[in-house]
């Protein structure tokens, strides 16, 4: 680069061409103008004439002095004019690039390249020996300095990666082949702290300069808070208006698309982060379509959730007798439910030792007795599992129901039976539903009514147990809480034998009510889930976020799976039988403040380029030029118009 | 060239539309002329008296003047002077160089040239005279004013730059007028007049040129083309040409100016700048003479 005082110029052999201006003024003053066309009639008695002593007409001073100016500021903006350009690294030490290359460095990735590149060339053609630390956790080992011209390659080749930016664990020994002094440290960050960053601040501040050049533009993660409402989590390290956050799954033409926008709640900023929180509040039918989410106009991993089992529907698991289903489907109490729980729930059938292996969300029972206890489901419920029961004739005709564990209020054997034919009084309807209760707002249809029913043993925690009542006052639905998790008894049946709730529609809503109710469970990810020991990846995220097949990735351990993406783990979509867990690369991110170094600002680094202005300068002046040509080619042609 | 009814009578129109002003200025032109019959000095059939004489053995009764032959014992005849009308053909060029004006204030040669031979038909017209375009057959009369302004307008702006006269429209006796502006081959309007001589046809040429073409006021790099773009002449400094320019059209004059001569024609020059009247009183008086 060729320095004349504040202006610098990246090719400056170019302006070797500034010497043929004098001979470009000597040819466009030689030329003639053009001849004006004249029409006349007497042309024919000119025929043969010579010109006695041809007059050249120059051309206007004017119009050379734009045509001249015109190539010259071509010449002088080809010859990459830089106002008060960047410092160039000192001369003669080596340069270390430090590329922070987690997800926050991917948005503007092709920037940083670019700038790595540049200071790459200048290297280069300094003769300065260069290497470039790559903070993506997967180099070990020393870091080997080249000739500068054998690494671009290798830094076009480079992507980001879907975890965060991590540096060399070994610090001596990554930067054994690194001079003691006079290292020229040029670090591309992505403006996030990152852990280890500190350290291998000092230990590079030690060695030499360190220039760093924080990312243009600020960044923003996104995470998901699960629990029984889930919600997103956004962090923007600049306070302004937030970004859009959209769900995105198949529609029901399974095409990929936006499905909803979400809107951010009240910012809180704490340490320069702004933290919002995002409900998801969707119909549940939407939500289960979800696949990901994602902060629109960020390409980073950190900016997409997948979903997974703690968004998407819960699980169910039903319980019970199929026997009759051969000949009778329509008597099976699981017919009813499966009509009502299908659209909205994920259903698991089986034995209740083999339903509770898949981990559901809410365990069903119908009409029979908690067989033993070798099966855990105590223990699940205690853990928070939602475990719904309906009563029915074998239950009711059980001598063990006054023992019976697991039930919300303890039950009155026999039962009893209103309206049938041995019986007086009309069967009875259900009372509206209390204002604050689990059922608020759902209106019982009047002709749902109920013939049969197992009675409660009278006692005191009976009216705050009961949270739907037939008209007389009798419990139809009670409800308990059992450690973590809750107990919820219909008093009557799943199918039409005792009531013809089940064929009503309120059926569906207050179902809908009791598993939306139900506490999702946790994943899971700690390293003692023994029967799991290892988790399949389905889909990977990229750096910018986009998804792709696992490719030869291996099940990843629990134990490492705990531990959140890194090099082994990149952030995607696993499987382990039939749970569904995402890892996320978004989380918590930090400020990351350079005591000691040079921070570059990103707009001034490279210094302000001329070329842009001086060619259009240039592009202005030919087409004055062209509007001078025009009017004096106007003013000799007035004479032919005449 | 074929024109289909539609195009004819559009033309038609369009031609039509400039009639009454050219027959209006021609008019006015023309009453300004001295009118005069074209007496042939002798006995004849005319209307003007010419002299009374005996009457001899051949004349019918009744073409004796009785009331001369009353005052003496003879009988005498009135003669009148024979009076013969002369047929006139008008010729004007239409070629592109006469499509032509060098300023705003100017007609073009082509249009002055039209008014001229019009103005000067209508005159030869009230004279007695037959008059017509060359190539149609001389008629007298008013309605062939008309007739004549109407062909004027349908020989239209040729796509040549010459536009010489028909070739055996010359008739023996007639008197031929040529408006055109000279400025091609010389060769044929020679010939022509060598022709016209052995015929006895008498005539004039009439040069209509425009004021640029007379001064050539042109300056600098200019490249000249004629009105057909058959000629084109590119040069560095008009300005130098005026004077070889100049010559050349003296030249030209000079040269036609012998020919006519020697077939006993006249050949004159008309400026569009100028009256025209000035050219029509001059045409009409080598006519007369």
């Amino acid at each position: 680069m060729l320095l004349l005082g504040p202006l610098g110029f990246a090719t400056p052999w170019i302006l070797s061409a500034l010497v043929t201006l004098p001979v470009i003024w000597l040819i466009l003053r030689a030329m003639p103008p053009s001849p004006k066309l004249v029409r006349f009639p007497g042309t024919r008695l000119l025929k043969g004439l010579t010109d006695p002593h041809p007059v050249a007409r120059h051309t206007p001073w004017w119009l050379l002095l734009l045509r001249v100016l015109a190539i010259a500021a071509l010449i002088l903006g080809f010859a990459g004019p830089v106002w008060k350009p960047a410092a160039d690294q000192g001369l003669g030490g080596p340069v270390l690039i430090v590329m922070d290359a987690g997800w926050a460095a991917a948005p503007d990735w092709a920037e940083r390249q670019t700038r790595a590149l540049r200071a790459l060339d200048r290297a280069g053609s300094a003769g300065q020996p260069a290497a470039l630390l790559l903070a993506d956790g997967r180099a070990g080992g020393q870091l080997p300095f080249l000739p500068a011209t054998e690494l671009p390659a290798r830094l076009r080749a480079a992507t980001p990666v879907s975890w965060q930016s991590q540096y060399p664990e070994d610090l001596d020994e990554a930067l054994a082949a690194a001079p003691e002094t006079g290292l020229q440290v040029l670090w591309l960050s992505d403006g996030l702290d990152h852990p280890g960053r500190a350290e291998l601040l000092a230990a590079l501040e030690a060695r030499g300069q360190v220039s760093v050049i924080p990312p243009l533009r600020g960044r923003a993660s996104l995470e998901l808070v699960s629990g029984d409402h889930p919600a997103l989590r956004l962090r923007t390290t600049d306070a302004g208006e937030p970004p859009v956050v959209r769900a995105v799954g198949p529609d029901p033409l399974g095409i990929e698309r936006e499905l909803a926008r979400l809107t951010p709640g009240e910012p809180a900023t704490e340490a320069g982060i702004t933290t919002r929180t995002i409900p998801i509040d969707l119909p549940s039918e939407l939500r289960n379509r979800i696949t990901r989410f994602e902060i629109m106009g960020e390409p980073s991993a950190g900016a997409v959730v997948l979903a997974d089992d703690r968004v998407r529907r819960r699980k169910v698991a039903l319980v019970g007798d199929d026997r009759v289903s051969e000949g009778q489907r329509l008597l099976s109490p699981l017919y009813y439910l499966r009509r009502a729980l299908s659209p909205t729930t994920d259903l698991v059938e089986g034995s209740l030792a083999d339903v509770l292996q898949a981990a559901p969300d809410v365990v069903i029972m119908t009409d029979q007795l908690v067989p033993g206890d070798e099966h855990g489901l105590d223990a699940w419920v205690q853990e928070g599992g939602l475990l719904v029961r309906f009563a029915g004739p074998r239950m009711g005709a059980d001598e063990k129901l006054g023992t019976e564990p697991l039930l919300p209020v303890r039950l009155r054997a026999g039962g009893r039976d209103v309206g049938g034919a041995l019986s007086w009084g009309d069967p009875r309807g259900i009372s509206a539903f209390a204002t604050d209760g689990l059922f608020a707002g759902l209106t019982p249809p009047a002709d749902a009514t109920v013939r049969a029913q197992l009675l409660a043993e009278p006692s005191p925690e009976l009216a705050s147990a009961t949270i739907a009542k037939l008209s007389d006052g009798t419990p139809l639905v009670t409800r308990a809480a059992e450690g973590e998790g809750q107990i919820v008894l219909f008093h009557t049946t799943a199918n039409a034998e005792w009531s013809n709730l089940p064929i009503s529609g309120l059926f569906v809503q207050m179902l809908d009510r009791l598993v939306q109710s139900a506490r999702t469970q946790e994943l899971t990810l700690d390293a003692e889930s023994a029967e799991q020991p290892f988790w399949t990846p389905r889909l990977v995220l990229d750096g910018f976020g986009r998804a792709g097949g696992p490719g030869d990735l291996s099940p990843v351990a629990a134990v490492d799976f705990a531990k959140g993406p890194h090099p082994g783990a990149p952030a995607g979509l696993y499987e382990a039988s039939e749970r569904r867990a995402a890892l996320n690369a978004g989380g918590p991110i930090a400020l990351a403040d350079w005591p000691g170094a040079t921070v570059e600002s990103a707009t001034t680094a490279p210094g302000l380029s001329l070329r842009g202005w001086l060619i259009a300068l240039a592009a202005l002046l030919l087409a004055a030029d062209a509007l001078g040509s025009a009017f004096l080619a106007r003013g000799r042609g007035g004479r032919v118009a005449a | 060239m074929s024109l289909t009814p539609g195009q004819l009578r559009a033309e038609a129109e369009a031609a039509a539309a400039g009639l009454p002003t050219l027959l209006l200025s021609a008019e006015r032109l023309a009453a300004a002329l001295v009118m005069g019959a074209h007496g042939q000095r002798r006995a004849g059939t005319g209307e003007d008296f010419w002299q009374y004489r005996p009457a001899s053995s051949g004349d019918a009764v009744r073409s004796i003047d009785w009331r001369r032959s009353a005052r003496t014992d003879a009988q005498y005849v009135r003669d009148r002077e024979a009076q013969q009308a002369q047929s006139a053909v008008l010729w004007v060029s239409a070629g592109q160089g006469m499509d032509f004006s060098g300023g705003p204030d100017r007609p073009t040669k082509l249009n002055r040239a039209r008014l001229l031979a019009l103005a000067l038909g209508l005159a030869l017209l009230n004279a007695g005279d037959r008059v017509a375009l060359a190539g149609q057959p001389p008629r007298l009369g008013r309605t062939q004013g008309d007739r004549i302004a109407e062909d004027l307008l349908r020989h239209a702006v040729q796509p040549g730059d010459d536009d010489p006269l028909p070739v055996g429209t010359l008739r023996p006796g007639q008197r031929m007028i040529v408006l055109d502006d000279f400025l091609g081959d010389p060769a044929p309007v020679v010939a022509m007049l060598e022709q016209a001589a052995a015929m006895g046809v008498r005539g004039a040429l009439l040069q209509v040129l425009d004021p640029d073409e007379e001064a050539f006021p042109y300056q600098g790099a200019v490249l000249f083309r004629s009105g057909s773009g058959a000629a084109t002449h590119d040069t560095r400094d008009a300005g130098g040409l005026r004077a070889a320019y100049l010559a050349r059209l003296k030249d030209r004059r000079a040269h036609l100016t012998r020919a006519a001569d020697q077939a006993g024609w006249h050949f004159g020059t008309h400026d569009t700048a100028a009256a025209p009247g000035q050219a029509l009183m001059w045409l009409w008086s080598v006519l007369e003479g």
